[in-house]
């Protein structure tokens, strides 16, 4: 499997102001961290939007693009042994917990290499071993999901926390407000993050809730603060997660926090997205989170070399990737038949 | 030998497997300080605490979902929902998730979970709390299907559903719940996928599951007395797995078959079983695979009709006596 | 030989109208066939002269058997009677139906007994069913092979084995006959009572009717419907012949409902019943019984063709006999058998005078359960009822 690219020891690059701003709170390595996680995201589902394109990718994909930047400020805050869920639109967020590129391509090229050896498809990417623990195609299904996996952490006292991720239209659904209820008072170790772009699938979030913000104003009604972020800011999301998640940790209970984004391209790989206007595309697409990142660890006093050494080696890790993928096999017919029980098999009778 | 009530024998088990492995945890409605509606639950808040026993708010989906993120997590949770009438409310939870996660994710993740419920009627509860919904959960792939009879029954297959490592969907039949009956003494597991002979008999073999088991019996009682017909009573005890075995053979060795079902009338457990049977076993058939179940309409509340709609004893003895040949 | 039913087989010429030589015109009677209890007038095809005559009267031929020939002036491959055309499936000689079990919707095989018919070699009519509706469990297929000795007494196909013996298991028909007779008998006290009968005013109205009402008709007027007038007449001068025994009473019905006994080509009897036939003319009575026996033979009768029969004719005079001691049609009181209606010399009185006349002549039998009737109530309805076969004018009852 191709390693995942890494990036070189940060240099303590330059000196003042950029300086000081890189190595603050964040710190420069994690910065590097979140660039490359983004990275690795976007050239990915860029890929996987070509290999659709051949015919080689299946079914249908729903893709972050534009969205990078809340799983990766997320991910950055988290610790190895937490717990994510996600939704359908989850190549993002099984991503930045460390599951392979190679894995993920395979699994939507439905190849034996796939992280469920083509048996989920991609609206269902998992990786227990990451902590990737799903990624769920029914609206707000994940959310009790997730509270309990922070029940589980918070009965064996392991310090874990599970990160919950969902859009803006699964703030309406039932299991949304059992999900917080719930994680409320019994105080779960639990952060639940909405990536609101805006737009459900095809219907504006506006339309559908008689309040501004879907889920940072249905906080008060579990107890919880309206945290309200730039989704497009690595930087700005990191710092509420970390806050969030540290608190949970803590035993101080749930948050939601309310990352405001926007997707490029359609809700799915079949929709042209031509519900929205095209001037606020183009004004989300101005603040195209990865280039504004870019730029600040620019500004930052990171060098051009480190970043564009970054840009060559997720690149390249991608090729290898998609070689290997693509060099995978079809998952042999048995499979069909394995892993509904724990010993591996399907047999209902005897 | 002790003689517990069929309630009784709930507490008894997830008592014993909570004793064992303090990984199983227990939630629900009502469950914890009132000992469940059904009294079923009596007991566990004061030896376990209330980090293992909790009473939820009502969110069905919340308490499912909330036993499946655990599962995953390396606890063993029991999850009530206290009518299964109201597995309807939780169904994607049950059926999306909890059933298809294992698969989906090509055994990545683990579901060592139990479901328990109180299900059937007879109770006069009314249409929306006495449905037997055994049958919903055997139609779906990935989920283990229980439905004990005796207490001793609900004590060993409790057990061995707490300690089976996939999810369990455990099925009470709440008029079941003041049955006595003797529960071996000391640590008592049973098996999932073992249906019992419970009449042994030569002339028609009875499917009856959970609280048509004792109906069955007792017709068997009135059948060999009055019309000198040997019935061979079987408690299929488990649809998922299900003994096929079994009951293959003790229909080939009779060559009669009668179901009795407090399923309705379409795809009941009894339907898939007919089908298997006449696929299986249909050159050893010496007269068509007869099914006595309710009929086919949302159960009614006033005592007569519910008594009239349910197989009772007198409907099985005549269903047999006007069908047996 | 004509094919009178489907499930004929074979036919007994028993009277020849022509010899050989004769001048025959088409349509005009050639001979009668017997295959059952109703005779039947065949018909020339053509006119032309007799040429040959191949059966003998009282021979019993196969459905087929050319008969006679007769010459029509035309080419030398003389027309043949129409009974002479090859008849279809039915093998010659074979009493036994050859049905395969998985074929006969209505004996309702379950799996498991055509399995283990199938499996030994059985046909279902070798096995009594003692289900609902005589229906064959499996326990009865499995009691038939532990009560058969050897493989070769289970073969359904009457071959002689070769040792000087033809073994014919019992068919399903054939079982439950044995049945009824055994205990028909155990049952009621049989005895039985005769009486000769001078047929000769039947016979003058059956000549009146004569070819006409075979032509009108399709079959020809035997002396059956004539007798079963003259019992429902009796019957109503004597109604405890028309009952049954039911436990320890005799239960008389008002309406004559008059089973026929069918003989089904050797392979068994049916007793389809004429109901109401008290109520019926003779002419009506022969339609009925030509139907019935019609449909017996087509294996067209159905459950209602069975119920509430309360007197029983068995007509066996087509084969000749004398006189038979019938065996009571159970819960019935009494049968009837009718049999052979031949030329006799008799006593008369002319003229004040003893002589000797030849006379149509048959025996009336009937057998009376004893335990319901005595010997002198039963005589005294036979001799009213030879009373009315000989004394009424018949002919007027006839078109």
């Amino acid at each position: 499997m191709a390693k995942k690219a890494k990036s070189k020891a940060p240099a303590k690059s330059g000196k003042g102001r950029g300086a000081a701003r890189l190595n603050d709170d964040i710190g420069e390595e994690k910065r590097l961290e979140m660039f490359q996680m983004q990275l690795e995201v976007r050239l990915l589902e860029n890929r996987a939007n070509d290999l659709f394109l051949q015919n080689l990718v299946k079914g249908t994909i729903h893709l972050s693009v534009g969205m990078e930047a809340v799983a990766a400020g997320c991910g950055a805050a988290m610790r190895k042994n937490d717990y994510t869920f996600c939704t359908y639109r989850g190549h993002a967020h099984t991503m930045v917990r460390g599951a392979p590129m190679t894995g993920v391509l395979g699994e939507l090229m439905g190849r034996e290499c796939g992280l469920l050896n083509g048996k989920g498809g991609s609206m269902h990417l998992t990786s227990v071993e990451h902590g990737a623990m799903g990624s769920y195609a029914i609206i707000g299904a994940h959310l009790p999901i997730a509270v309990g996996a922070a029940w589980s952490a918070q009965y064996r006292g392991s310090g874990q926390v599970s990160v919950c991720f969902f859009g803006d239209g699964a703030t309406n659904i039932g299991a949304f407000h059992e999900a917080l209820n719930m994680a409320a008072i019994w105080k779960l170790p639990v952060v639940f993050v909405c990536e609101n772009n805006l737009y459900m699938e095809y219907t504006p979030i506006a339309d559908v809730i008689p309040v501004e913000h879907p889920a940072a104003d249905r906080a008060s009604a579990y107890g919880m603060d309206q945290i309200l972020v730039d989704g497009n800011d690595p930087d700005a999301v990191f710092r509420v997660a970390r806050d969030a998640i540290e608190m949970a940790r803590a035993g101080d209970g749930p948050s939601i926090i309310e990352a405001k984004t926007y997707r490029h391209l359609g809700h799915s790989r079949a929709d042209p997205g031509t519900y929205r206007p095209p001037e606020e595309i183009e004004e989300w697409k101005k603040r195209d989170p990865i280039p504004m990142y870019r730029k600040r660890l620019l500004d930052y006093g990171v060098t051009e070399k480190t970043v564009s050494g970054i840009e060559d080696a997720v690149m390249k890790a991608l090729d290898e990737a998609t070689e290997e993928a693509k060099a995978s096999p079809v998952p042999a017919l048995e499979l069909g038949h394995t892993e509904v029980w724990a010993d591996g098999g399907s047999a209902w009778r005897n | 030998m002790a003689e517990l009530t069929y309630r009784e024998a709930v507490a008894a088990a997830i008592a014993q497997e909570m004793r064992r492995d303090e990984n199983v945890v227990f939630l629900g409605e009502d469950v914890a300080d009132a000992g469940g509606v059904f009294k079923t639950t009596v007991g566990l808040l004061d030896e376990f605490g209330p980090l293992r026993v909790r009473d939820t708010p009502i969110s069905e989906q919340a308490i499912v979902g909330a036993a499946m993120g655990a599962a995953m997590t390396g606890l063993r949770p029991i999850a009530e929902i206290m009518f299964s009438d109201f597995f309807a409310v939780c169904w994607d939870i049950i059926t999306n998730q909890i059933a298809k996660s294992r698969y989906m994710t090509n055994g990545q993740v683990a579901l060592p979970l139990v479901i328990r419920t109180a299900n059937g009627g007879g109770v006069r509860f009314g249409a929306q709390h006495s449905q037997s919904l055994e049958n919903w959960a055997m139609m779906v792939p990935g989920l283990k299907v229980v439905a004990p009879s005796t207490p001793a029954d609900i004590k060993g297959l409790l057990a061995a559903a707490i300690r089976d490592p996939d999810p369990v969907i455990f099925f009470e039949q709440k008029s079941l719940y003041g049955n006595k009956g003797e529960v071996p003494e000391g640590e008592h597991v049973d098996e999932l996928g073992i249906a019992k002979i419970v009449r042994p008999g030569d002339d028609v073999t009875i499917l009856a599951l959970a609280a048509m088991v004792p109906r069955a019996l007792e017709a068997a009682e009135i059948l060999a007395a009055e019309d000198g017909i040997g019935a061979n009573v079987i408690d299929v005890r488990s649809l998922v797995p299900l003994d096929t075995k079994t009951i293959l053979a003790e229909v080939s060795r009779t060559g009669r078959v009668v179901t009795v079902e407090e399923n309705p009338r379409l795809c009941g457990w009894g339907a898939e079983l007919s089908s298997i049977i006449s696929e299986e076993c249909f050159y050893d058939l010496d007269m068509p695979i007869v099914r006595i179940t309710t009929p086919h309409v949302p159960l009614p509340a006033a005592d007569d009709l519910e008594d009239h709609a349910i197989p009772s004893v007198s409907r099985i003895v005549e269903t047999i006596r006007r069908e047996v040949d | 030989m004509p094919q009178l039913g489907e499930t004929v087989s074979e036919g007994t010429l028993t009277i020849w109208h022509k010899s050989v030589g004769d001048e025959v015109t088409a349509n005009e009677v050639l001979f009668e066939i017997g295959t059952d209890k109703v005779e039947m007038e065949v018909p020339a095809p053509t006119s032309g002269v007799l040429k040959e005559i191949r059966v003998d009267a009282g021979e019993t031929v196969g459905v087929g058997t050319i008969l006679a020939v007769i010459d029509d002036g035309s080419a030398p491959a003389a027309a043949e009677t129409p009974a002479a055309k090859v008849a279809p499936a039915a093998a010659p000689a074979q009493p036994q139906r050859q049905s395969a079990p998985s074929r006969d919707k209505s004996l309702k095989l379950s799996p498991v007994v055509r399995k283990l018919l199938a499996e030994n070699n059985l046909q279902p009519g070798q096995i009594t069913g003692t289900g609902r509706d005589g229906r064959i469990k499996r326990g009865d297929v499995l009691a038939f092979l532990k009560g058969t000795p050897a493989a070769p007494a289970a073969r359904p196909t009457p071959a002689s084995s070769g040792d000087g013996r033809t073994v014919v298991p019992f068919n399903r028909r054939r079982q439950m006959t044995a049945e009824h007779m055994v205990r028909s008998k155990a049952t009621s006290a049989h005895v039985l009572q005769a009486v000769e009968v001078d047929f000769s005013n039947v016979d003058a109205a059956r000549k009146r009717a004569g070819s006409k009402w075979k032509a009108k008709e399709g079959f020809s007027l035997s002396y059956l419907p004539f007798i079963a007038k003259a019992v429902c007449d009796a019957i109503a001068e004597f109604p405890k012949i028309n009952a049954h025994v039911e436990g320890e009473n005799l239960v008389a019905f008002d309406a004559v409902n008059l089973a026929i006994a069918v003989d089904l080509d050797f392979e068994g009897l049916v007793a389809p019943v004429v109901r109401d036939a008290g109520s019926m003319a003779v002419v009506d009575l022969a339609r009925a019984i030509n139907d019935i026996a019609a449909r017996a033979r087509r294996d067209a009768l159905g459950p209602d063709d069975f119920q509430g029969a309360t007197y029983t004719i068995s007509n066996n005079g087509t084969f000749g006999t004398l006189i038979t001691a019938p065996i009571i049609n159970q819960p019935q009181v009494a049968i009837l058998s009718t049999d052979a209606v031949i030329k006799k010399p008799v006593a008369v009185v002319v003229d004040g005078t003893d002589a000797v006349a030849v006379r149509p002549v048959g025996v009336l039998a009937q057998s009376f359960d004893h335990r319901a009737i005595d010997g002198a109530y039963s005589a005294a309805f036979l001799r009213r009822l030879k009373d009315i076969i000989e004394t009424r004018e018949w002919a007027a009852a006839v078109p």
